[in-house]
């Protein structure tokens, strides 16, 4: 009780920086400063100056040896009236977050599901299912795709044993490449398993023996009572899956050879930027793409925020 | 596909048959190409592909050996190169970003709200905006092929997300315990580093884990800044050895190399699981 006064208390305390109080002021501030001062030194040089300069080398021409030369909207207009491999990429890249997210969170809550209860070894699964999301992201775990997937792969092998039939080199060619990073993104369905867990462990059972009681049918309960009471939490791994797969890149390098082959059908955005910036020193037009995909990003983000109000409820509004 | 087996009756024993069913073929499906690649990297390569169901008839190191070496650099070379990346990277996270945290959460200072939603603004910020004008701020400081851009950053911080997951666990920490230590006339100082930190160990641990992990399996950084083979962390490596093999003929050797690569983590993980696990349900829920 009196602690919460306190607490509130202190967050109301306004800097006042009037007449006479000033020093008074910098003697009461200063050791924050002296706390925060490594975190501002890296926040104006390593983030808010780079975001600056990378802001206006977006409207230059720039290839590191000489200095930059400002291009107006050049660059801008290229992105959006004549390259074409930023078309792929864009392709790519929404394909792909707009069926490794849904498949991979439906899997996850699948799986979160049937362990939430379950009694015996819950703790068992839970850590089998977690260890690929952990391991996914490194180079390893790529290489190891790659074999999976190729012509002589693993899985080729399993289908000839099981029927008989020869199957493609599924990571070089077209029409499957981004197949397997779907599957490579779905396979780490782990961590939002466990987000998901938690939120299903905080559902009141009782909400379900009254259901039952009532003769609602376990899918109907799903619908009734795990979706919604569970939409913040979906909500909350959809925006941060989604965020984390337009980011993508080290999947998509090694699978695809550090180039987006076979014909660009793996070119991820990350990885185009990565091309144009350090492949070709092409340093104004890649910050111009970076910037468009900070928009896209904010775009999405805006827009799940914006529909949140229609389907995510949380609990103390009570409804 | 789970719906069949959705809890009308409630824990009968048929359903938590159907259930450990269900359960064990997913565990296995998911740890199934770990599996693969672990027992692949004993055997023979002509084995690999012709018999990739069987098991290896021998432990034998070879693939092992030959992978060590396989480049000019050896892989002593790569793992020393790595471990003192993420440790010296997992040191200045704890210190920079528990410095931090503690400001914004117990000491006040003029524009602290402020300085707080721009922290949370660099949260949401894609790392490609920074990129290219960090490369360039680095490449005019002479610190390409050095460790320096991979290590620097993060004693200044720059990992907004531990920042905020130890401002969480900080406010959670009762204020009486810092106010009976100002009436002992300890300082802010000795606040932070003799009552907070001792008291934070959960968290510390949960970054400490995470940024070991992040730093070990980082890709994008090291491929930018290092370019020198004695200089490649053990990512860059095996990236190399891919583009070296080319073809089948050292797939043993390349799964052997991959397998060991994983160990680190897994080890962690295996140490660690339950505060890992932790780790990402409270740092979600939380926000």
């Amino acid at each position: 009780m009196t602690d919460s006064v306190a607490i509130s208390g202190r967050q109301d305390v306004l800097p006042v920086v009037s007449n006479g109080g000033f020093r008074r002021e910098i003697r009461r501030s200063l050791p924050g400063y002296l706390f925060l001062l490594p975190w501002l030194t890296g926040f104006f040089v390593l983030t808010l100056g780079p975001t600056l300069a990378s802001l206006y080398l977006s409207f230059t021409d720039y290839d590191l040896l000489s200095p930059p030369r400002w291009a107006g909207l050049k660059n801008f207009e290229y992105a959006f009236t004549q390259d074409m491999r930023l078309r792929s990429a864009v392709s790519v890249t929404f394909n792909y977050v707009l069926w490794s997210v849904p498949l991979k969170l439906a899997v996850a809550l699948g799986l979160a599901m049937v362990l939430d209860r379950s009694v015996r070894g819950v703790g068992f699964y839970r850590a089998i299912f977690y260890l690929p999301s952990l391991l996914g992201a490194s180079v390893a775990i790529s290489v190891l795709w790659r074999q999976i997937f190729g012509a002589e792969g693993l899985v080729n092998k399993l289908l000839y044993l099981t029927t008989g039939l020869q199957g493609p080199s599924w990571v070089s060619h077209p029409d499957y490449a981004l197949w397997t990073l779907i599957a490579l993104a779905v396979w780490q369905f782990g961590s939002p398993m466990i987000i998901f867990l938690a939120g299903l462990r905080q559902i009141p059972q009782d909400l379900y023996e009254a259901a039952s009681m009532d003769g609602a049918s376990g899918w109907r309960q799903f619908w009734k009572i795990t979706l919604p009471l569970l939409a913040p939490v979906i909500f909350f791994n959809l925006v941060f899956q989604t965020i984390e797969a337009f980011k993508a890149f080290t999947q998509a390098f090694i699978i695809s050879g550090g180039e987006g082959w076979p014909i660009d059908s793996t070119l991820f955005y990350s990885l185009y930027l990565y091309i144009e910036a350090f492949a070709n020193f092409r340093m104004g037009y890649a910050s111009a793409l970076a910037w468009l995909l900070l928009i896209i990003i904010a775009a999405f983000t805006a827009i799940a925020f914006a529909t949140s109000k229609y389907w995510v409820y949380y609990e103390d509004e009570s409804r | 596909m789970s719906s069949g087996d959705l809890p009308a009756t409630i824990n009968s024993g048929k359903n938590e048959f159907l259930r450990h069913i269900v359960l064990g073929a997913a565990a296995l499906a998911m740890i199934y190409p770990l599996l693969w690649m672990f027992l692949s990297s004993f055997k023979p390569d002509e084995l690999i592909f012709s018999d990739p169901t069987s098991l290896p008839t021998s432990f034998g190191l070879d693939n092992y050996y030959k992978g060590w070496t396989a480049l000019r650099e050896s892989f002593t070379t790569f793992y020393l190169n790595s471990f003192i990346v993420s440790v010296l990277a997992v040191i200045g996270n704890l210190l920079a970003c528990s410095l931090t945290a503690f400001a914004f959460a117990r000491l006040e200072f003029w524009g602290r709200k402020f300085w707080f939603a721009m922290m949370m603004g660099t949260l949401m910020l894609p790392y490609h905006v920074t990129l290219v004008p960090q490369y360039v701020l680095f490449l005019k400081f002479g610190w390409v092929n050095s460790f320096l851009p991979l290590i620097v950053p993060k004693f200044l911080a720059v990992d907004a997300f531990f920042i905020f997951l130890m401002v969480q666990f900080f406010r959670g920490i009762p204020r009486e315990i810092d106010e009976a230590a100002i009436m002992d006339g300890c300082g802010p100082w000795r606040i932070y580093w003799k009552i907070m930190l001792p008291l934070s160990t959960p968290v510390l641990a949960t970054a400490a884990i995470f940024s070991f992990i992040w730093t070990y399996d980082d890709f994008l950084g090291p491929l930018i800044y290092l370019n020198d083979i004695k200089t490649y962390t053990v990512p860059l490596a095996l990236r190399a050895f891919v583009d070296s093999s080319g073809g089948e003929s050292l797939y043993g050797a390349l799964f052997a190399m991959s397998a060991l690569s994983l160990v680190p983590v897994f080890i962690v993980f295996l140490a660690f699981q339950r505060l890992i696990i932790r780790g990402v349900a409270l740092g979600a829920l939380k926000r």
